[in-house]
């Protein structure tokens, strides 16, 4: 039975959703102002349009996240430019994406699903 | 079961639907019927004609003199002074005086031009709209930040980075969907030539297009009304990719999106003055009528379960935004909130996502769609697994993430066997979805309650650095996550399915519009894509808007129409006693109907537990009725519990006969009986309404329980 569904379920491979990806590219979207509406239909144009972008292949494991929460890691720094106490309003700068007041710590969605300090909130 | 289920196993044929300015696709003749987002207009010849004229033996006295009642008018009219639109100088324009909303004495009828069932971001997007055209009532059974949207934590998805497009959004969706999603496949011209609407329509666009290509704007529309997401340095959003998704694409706010829309919409619906928010209003059935062959909405009955009185609201459109049905199942993402007593202390927990949108609906004749896609899950971590019990039900499940997994995490059963390389050669990293079936699978072989997801052979610093929000849970109830496995059980999140929508939130039932979750668009197909939903939410509640004021300015409010139908009852001629009797009984009756959900409909479905369930939801039912009826209970009697326990029979009869009708396996419904894809059933199954003879207490309006 069980090597039944093992086959079954690697047929369904190609339908299932999302895929976990260890370790993902990360790309960012460069810095085209998008304040006109009408701005998401000249996506497609592009090649005149040349807008930087990062890539950085990350091992997640290395990174030492900076956790906001109560538990702090044993003799981990974190990284990032400045303490944030926790829901207050400071200024955390994430320092590989140029993220402005996000989630601290390892990528949320590294792993396909989001996710902050283990637990997950959207998949 | 009073319905009959459109899709394989069913005989009835059907011709192609004369759609109204939209197109069908390609209706084909199968022995089943196709939906390709077209609107059922056509389809009516198929209801059957059920009389919903039913006279009140009560009636209502309409007080046109009460001092209340004028100075309600000159507020109106301020109102309108103030917030008169130009677009709105036409000659169908009717001023808001002559219909917007009355009190009467005892305060049990109000008139609106819109009412909004639903606090979320569908309904509250919506609100804000119409809401310049005309009185709104937004009715909501909780606090008005009660919803799913509030713990939406991920993102919304949308399209606004130059390298990415509005086809790779689509065909992201398509993909995760199982090609089921509405729609052809990604079509070759480029969509941002054509202008959308209703023009667009005539093309033929697809609800995952539409949804695909407008969801920037609405983003910006958000952020115009003060959502406030993360940004980067460079002062641009900053979009982060999720699982399933091609591009970098998902907008947040820190890790609660959901909580920083649904603000930003509280604090615009609280501000405006054209909308009355009516909290702690359960809705019990929609107000129908049956012109000629169509069903019409007229208004909800409602429940304010706090003062414990019936409040009829009589409008011109009504937008169905209450939401999914996660509560057919024991453990599911969607929340549990309080219910207080005297002194604001909590005195119970209570559901809110019981499904009752959709089973009104269904009540209502609306067409209910693809009930069969639940989306589960695979690791939430189950209570009963931890040493120490908690001592009342979480507020919603702790989802455990894949990055437990995908950082070392092994799957153990309780014989500490590792079962996944039996299901997939990834092992633990096989898509969560192979996941969830094999965790399932284990489950319901064993017949156990949760399997073990073990993390203690890593390093205890990496573990509580990584994931210190799981381990200060945990050991919260006795659990040291460095030492030993965690206990997870998959986890019910979210409808696919829901009540049949057109390209623009119309329903088979005029003037009955639907948003958000409660809805089937066609944009999740068969399995929905990350933080789609918020997307999907904001879209087609955008859309419904001007159908709803075109459907507005051509209705009148006939103010005798609250007399029509029969008005529900408050039990207190029962006594305190035999209330609690009931209560209790129907609690047990809910864990009894969410065990048969979770063991014969979870995740790995089968024909012959699929005919248990269908048995033995249709025995306890009865057995529930019959003891309600027993006691004193009468058929227009309405209470919180009965109610939500009517719509929650509803929707698993709904999840179940539409799993019983589609014969393979595609996205998140899988069954061993049809394990693989069959092409020719990449069609959706729909449900049509039955005369309800014969049907069950939650399969009948409230209000029109004479058969005839």
């Amino acid at each position: 039975m069980s090597s039944n569904l093992s086959r079954v379920f690697s047929s369904l491979i190609d339908l299932s959703a999302p895929r976990l990806g260890l370790a993902c590219a990360r790309s960012r979207c460069g810095s085209e102002s998008l304040t006109h509406s009408n701005t998401s239909r000249r996506l497609f144009c592009s090649s005149a349009q040349q807008p930087q972008h990062r890539e950085k292949q990350e091992e997640e494991e290395e990174v030492s996240p900076f956790s906001g929460n109560k538990q702090s890691p044993d003799g981990e720094n974190g990284e990032e430019v400045e303490e944030e106490d926790e829901g207050g309003g400071g200024v955390h700068v994430n320092e590989q994406t140029g993220e402005i007041g996000g989630p601290k710590g390892p990528e949320p969605t590294r792993y396909g699903d989001w996710e902050r300090n283990g637990r997950c909130s959207d998949f | 079961m009073t319905t009959a289920v459109a899709a394989g196993s069913s005989k009835l044929h059907f011709r192609e639907t004369v759609c109204r300015g939209q197109s069908c696709g390609q209706a084909s003749w199968v022995s089943g019927v196709t939906f390709k987002g077209c609107p059922q207009k056509g389809l009516s010849g198929y209801l059957f004609g059920i009389s919903f004229l039913v006279l009140s033996e009560s009636s209502y006295e309409f007080d046109a003199t009460a001092t209340t009642m004028s100075s309600w008018v000159s507020k109106v009219l301020q109102i309108q002074r103030r917030n008169f639109p130009q677009s709105s100088i036409n000659d169908n324009w009717k001023p808001l005086r002559a219909v917007s909303a009355s009190y009467l004495k005892d305060g049990s009828v109000k008139y609106f031009d819109f009412a909004v069932i639903g606090s979320g971001v569908a309904g509250l997007r919506y609100a804000l709209e119409v809401a310049k055209h005309g009185s709104v009532a937004v009715i909501t059974k909780a606090e008005p930040h009660e919803s799913n949207t509030n713990y939406a934590q991920g993102g919304v998805s949308a399209v606004l980075c130059p390298l990415d497009s509005v086809e790779s959004h689509m065909r992201d969706t398509i993909i995760a969907g199982a090609y089921l999603c509405d729609e052809e496949t990604v079509r070759a011209w480029v969509p941002f030539r054509r202008k959308f609407g209703r023009k667009g329509e005539k093309y033929g666009v697809s609800g995952n297009q539409v949804v695909c290509t407008e969801g920037p704007d609405r983003i910006r529309e958000l952020i115009a009304m003060g959502a406030s997401f993360d940004h980067g340095e460079d002062g641009n959003l900053h979009l982060a990719r999720e699982g399933g998704h091609s591009h970098h694409r998902i907008v947040h706010a820190a890790d609660m999106t959901g909580r920083e829309i649904e603000r930003a919409l509280l604090e615009a619906v609280v501000n405006d003055p054209n909308i009355f928010m009516f909290e702690h209003h359960f809705a019990i059935d929609l107000l129908t009528s049956q012109d000629g062959s169509d069903a019409v909405c007229h208004g909800v009955d409602t429940l304010n379960t706090e003062t414990q009185e019936v409040v009829r609201f009589i409008a011109k459109v009504i937008l169905l935004a209450s939401g999914g049905a996660g509560h057919i199942y024991p453990t599911t993402t969607n929340p549990l909130t309080s219910l207080f007593g005297e002194l604001q202390t909590p005195v119970d927990e209570f559901a809110v996502a019981t499904g009752d949108g959709i089973a009104m609906a269904h009540r209502a004749q609306a067409v209910i769609s693809n009930m069969e896609f639940v989306q589960f899950h695979p690791t939430a971590l189950a209570d009963e697994g931890l040493p120490i019990t908690p001592a009342k039900t979480r507020e919603n499940a702790f989802l455990i993430t894949e990055a437990v997994r995908g950082d070392g995490g092994i799957l153990y059963n309780l014989s500490m066997e590792r079962f996944m390389p039996l299901y997939d050669e990834r092992a633990e990293l096989a898509p969560r979805d192979v996941v969830a079936r094999s965790i399932d699978d284990q489950l319901k072989k064993r017949n156990e309650k949760y399997v073990l997801l073990d993390i203690s052979h890593k390093p205890r610093e990496k573990i509580l650095s990584h994931f210190p929000n799981i381990a200060a849970e945990c050991l919260k109830y006795g659990l040291d996550i460095t030492r030993q496995p965690i206990p997870v059980v998959p986890a019910a999140h979210y409808m696919c399915g829901g009540v049949r929508a057109g390209l623009q939130g119309e329903t088979n039932v005029r003037g009955l519009y639907v948003a958000g979750e409660v809805a089937c668009t066609g944009l999740h197909g068969a399995n929905r894509l990350a933080s789609n939903s918020l997307l999907e939410a904001l879209v087609f509640a955008r859309r419904a808007v001007q159908p709803s004021i075109d459907h507005m300015s051509n209705s009148t409010l006939d103010l005798s129409a609250s007399n029509w139908w029969a008005e529900p009852v408050v039990p207190t001629s029962l006594g305190s006693n035999i209330m609690n009797d009931v209560l209790s009984g129907t609690r047990k009756v809910r864990k009894e109907l969410q065990s048969i959900m979770w063991k014969y409909v979870g995740i790995v479905r089968s024909t012959r537990r699929l005919k248990t369930a269908e048995q033995r939801i249709a025995e306890l039912e009865a057995k529930w009725e019959q003891y309600l009826f027993q006691q004193g209970w009468e058929p227009t009697m309405v209470g919180l519990e009965a109610c939500e326990m009517r719509n929650l029979f509803c929707c698993a009869k709904l999840v179940v006969s539409s799993a019983l009708a589609r014969h393979e396996s595609r996205g998140l419904h899988y069954t061993i009986d049809f394990p693989h894809l069959v092409e020719s059933k990449r069609l959706p199954t729909v449900i049509f309404p039955c005369s309800p003879v014969n049907g069950t207490w939650s399969s009948r309006q409230l209000h029109n329980q004479h058969i005839h």
